[in-house]
């Protein structure tokens, strides 16, 4: 290379072929580099999509069967009426958050109408929503599941994969157990670690250490501490503090039943069994989000607290109005990387599941590893994990329009 | 001007003196102090608890002891011996350095020409790798068993289950080892690339002899991670190991969770043992590590 810039330069007649060469070279030389990462990505990241779509519309089982098209995903759904009542519904949803923001927007002109126009419409959505969750989940006839009053009217809507709908709950339960809190406790601990303290780089050692450890391993620990037997650890902290030996991993039953409520349907909430395995997600993920909130609490300059302080804020003043805002980037980007991961949760929910927790600790991931792993349902397996991939890239989608708004770039 | 900065030098450390010395503020820092142990506690415990239990009788873990009388080293050898990990152990350690092998391999290629040269459609395969991030394991983990059996493409060999190969070449590259190289290599100055390129410099050279012994921090990092990643993974051997010959510690333990039932002492030894490895790595790299993300794009 240097005789060509040198030629280049004594002889500048030749300048613009031996440019060219260069640009060639250069671009050869991207090429090959990127090349074995590429291979194993697509091969192994990006190959897999398409041929899932493939195998999900062939009834397949171990080996390619007869061609199906969309049956397996008319499976999850049950009838394609509920599928369009669910699209319309969610649509609405979008459509009343839209509407939202724009009376934001001009404030002048009828705010209050237009907000109590959205907020009618986010109510249709999510009633057509509701419904069609029903229906796909029962079957039956729209008035069976509540919507219009006369009797007898109506087609029969045959019903869905109830399972799988009742994954997507587990799902949700689990990831909004999980990620408000590791989020929120990890940015208190990063924030108290960023005063001074003593020690600093020992705790937040000690806090990443559940995130580094095998969630196999832990997960092991944490069947035995969460045992159903009178003696377990949890139980004895709960005889502490004098309250009957819980059940735990083997507790079917809704939290809220277990304190005595009376809520049916998605608000009864998680099952203890589910609620063991979220504080497990929750002591793993602590100490990745104190790391990275640490390195984002170095970014902020000090300048910012200084006159803040001068100006008599106080420390809680300070974290309100100036960390939390300054730290929305990485906040955001935590989030979004919490909230994937629950979708892509698998291991430590294997090994702490219970027979006996039934299917209120399945999550879609276990599902769908259930149906193709044990039952060799490979094409309604790959359905149901499409439509999966699809629910994480429409919440990621939503994330990113709702919080991306409010992020503050320094 | 002149007498505002006076004031603000002279007002602020004066205030400063007055908050540290005030009953308010020990208590503050005392009660930020009891928070961070708390915190610590409950982080420290399953590992307390492992590594106690691991050391005790059958008949104390049945008593709920919290400290075992005489530590009793021998659980050890015997789990060691009774969950066959001599072999799993083995095949961990060699599936583990494989996969960072090729992983540093492709990941330090990649990111290099991703943060340092422009080629064409370079923007559109980067987010192509980035969009990886997103899939769940859930829709590639059957084409991949697929791909592993030799049912897609004729592999070399037939089959790859059971074999070293199904293990470690799908996770020789991966979108979040590039990201954070790339971030990293492209904010190398450009002098330096131009002064090389002067000296007669081209690209692997440059990349070789400056860029990577400045490169510490993030490859220490993306070290760890590989390290955990292939150390912890757990599914994707499960599928594609039928047989011992190349099943890892972390499927070995989980046949042994079943084996070893009520002998809750000898399955604590078998996940201390599981953990030894991880904890080397992560006290060894504890220091580059933390300088990585705070050099990086990783804080988003």
């Amino acid at each position: 290379m240097t005789e060509e810039i040198v030629e280049v330069m004594v002889n500048p007649e030749k300048k613009k072929g031996s440019l060219k060469a260069l640009y060639l070279k250069e671009q050869l030389t991207g090429y090959l580099f990127v090349l074995p990462a590429f291979i194993i990505v697509f091969v192994f990241g990006l190959f897999p999509i398409g041929y899932s779509v493939y195998m999900s519309l062939f009834n397949w089982q171990v080996t390619k069967g007869k061609f199906v098209g969309a049956d397996n995903y008319l499976k999850i759904f049950g009838d394609w009426r509920s599928l369009i009542l669910l699209v319309v519904g969610i649509g609405l949803v979008i459509f009343g958050f839209w509407v939202w923001r724009n009376a934001f927007k001009n404030q002048k002109h009828g705010a209050i109408i237009s907000k109590i126009v959205s907020l009618v419409i986010i109510l249709v959505g999510l009633i057509f929503f509701s419904t069609s969750w029903r229906l796909m989940s029962e079957g039956g006839t729209l008035i069976k599941a509540g919507w219009l009053a006369r009797e007898g009217a109506g087609p029969i809507i045959a019903k869905g994969n109830k399972d799988f709908l009742n994954s997507l709950m587990v799902t949700l339960y689990y990831a909004l157990g999980t990620v408000p809190a590791e989020i929120i406790i990890g940015m208190v601990i990063a924030y108290i670690l960023y005063q001074g303290i003593k020690g600093k780089e020992i705790f937040r050692m000690i806090f990443f250490l559940p995130y580094v450890t095998p969630a196999v391993t832990t997960a092991v620990v944490f069947q035995i501490i969460f045992s159903n037997r009178p003696t377990s650890i949890a139980n004895t902290v709960v005889g502490l503090l004098g309250m009957d030996p819980l059940r735990w991993r083997f507790e079917p039953k809704p939290v809220t039943t277990l304190l005595g409520m009376n809520l049916t349907g998605f608000w009864s909430g998680p099952s203890l069994a589910l609620v063991t395995i979220i504080l497990f997600g929750i002591w793993t993920y602590i100490g990745y989000n104190t790391v990275i909130f640490l390195a984002g609490l170095g970014n902020v300059p000090k300048e910012v607290y200084e006159a803040a302080e001068m100006d008599g804020a106080t420390r809680g003043d300070m974290f309100r109005h100036i960390t939390v805002p300054m730290l929305s980037p990485v906040t955001f980007y935590l989030t979004l990387v919490a909230f994937i991961g629950t979708f892509k949760a698998f291991n430590h929910i294997y090994v702490m599941r219970t027979p006996s927790a039934q299917d209120s600790v399945i999550t879609t991931s276990l599902m769908i590893w259930d149906r193709f792993y044990k039952a060799n349902q490979y094409s309604i397996a790959t359905s149901q994990a499409i439509v999966l991939f699809l629910v994480i890239l429409g919440l990621t989608f939503a994330q990113n329009k709702l919080m991306g708004e409010r992020v503050f770039y320094g | 001007m002149a007498n505002l900065s006076q004031a603000i030098n002279v007002s602020a450390p004066v205030k400063k003196l007055k908050s540290k010395n005030s009953f308010g503020y020990v208590i503050g820092r005392v009660l930020l102090y009891l928070l961070l142990i708390f915190a610590a506690f409950i982080c420290l415990f399953p590992f307390y608890w492992m590594i106690s239990t691991s050391l005790m009788t059958l008949g104390e873990t049945i008593n709920k002891k919290f400290i075992p009388e005489i530590p009793q080293w021998v659980n050890y050898a015997d789990a060691w011996k009774q969950a066959k990990f001599g072999k799993y152990f083995m095949n961990s350690v060699l599936i583990t350095l494989g996969t960072l092998a090729g992983l540093l391999f492709t990941s330090i290629l990649a990111g290099y020409a991703f943060g340092r040269i422009d080629f064409k459609g370079k923007n559109l395969v980067f987010a192509l790798f980035l969009a990886t991030m997103m899939i769940p394991e859930s829709v590639t983990i059957i084409p991949n068993l697929l791909m592993i059996r030799g049912n897609i493409l004729p592999l070399p060999g037939g089959s790859w289950l059971n074999t070293y190969w199904a293990l470690t070449v799908p996770f020789m590259a991966n979108a979040f080892s590039i990201f954070l190289l790339k971030q990293f290599f492209s904010q190398v100055p450009k002098e330096l690339w131009d002064a090389a390129r002067i000296d007669g410099c081209d690209h692997m050279r440059f990349l070789i002899q400056v860029v990577l012994p400045i490169s510490k921090a993030p490859i220490m990092t993306i070290l760890l991670f590989g390290f955990t990643g292939a150390w912890n993974a757990f599914t994707w051997p499960l599928l594609v190991t039928t047989k011992d010959v190349w099943r890892p510690l972390m499927v070995g333990l989980w046949g042994f969770v079943n084996e070893a039932g009520p002998e809750t002492h000898l399955l604590m030894a078998g996940a201390v043992i599981t953990l030894l490895p991880i904890l080397v790595i992560y006290f060894l790299t504890q220091k580059q590590f933390t300088q990585g993300i705070a050099t990086t794009g990783l804080k988003g």
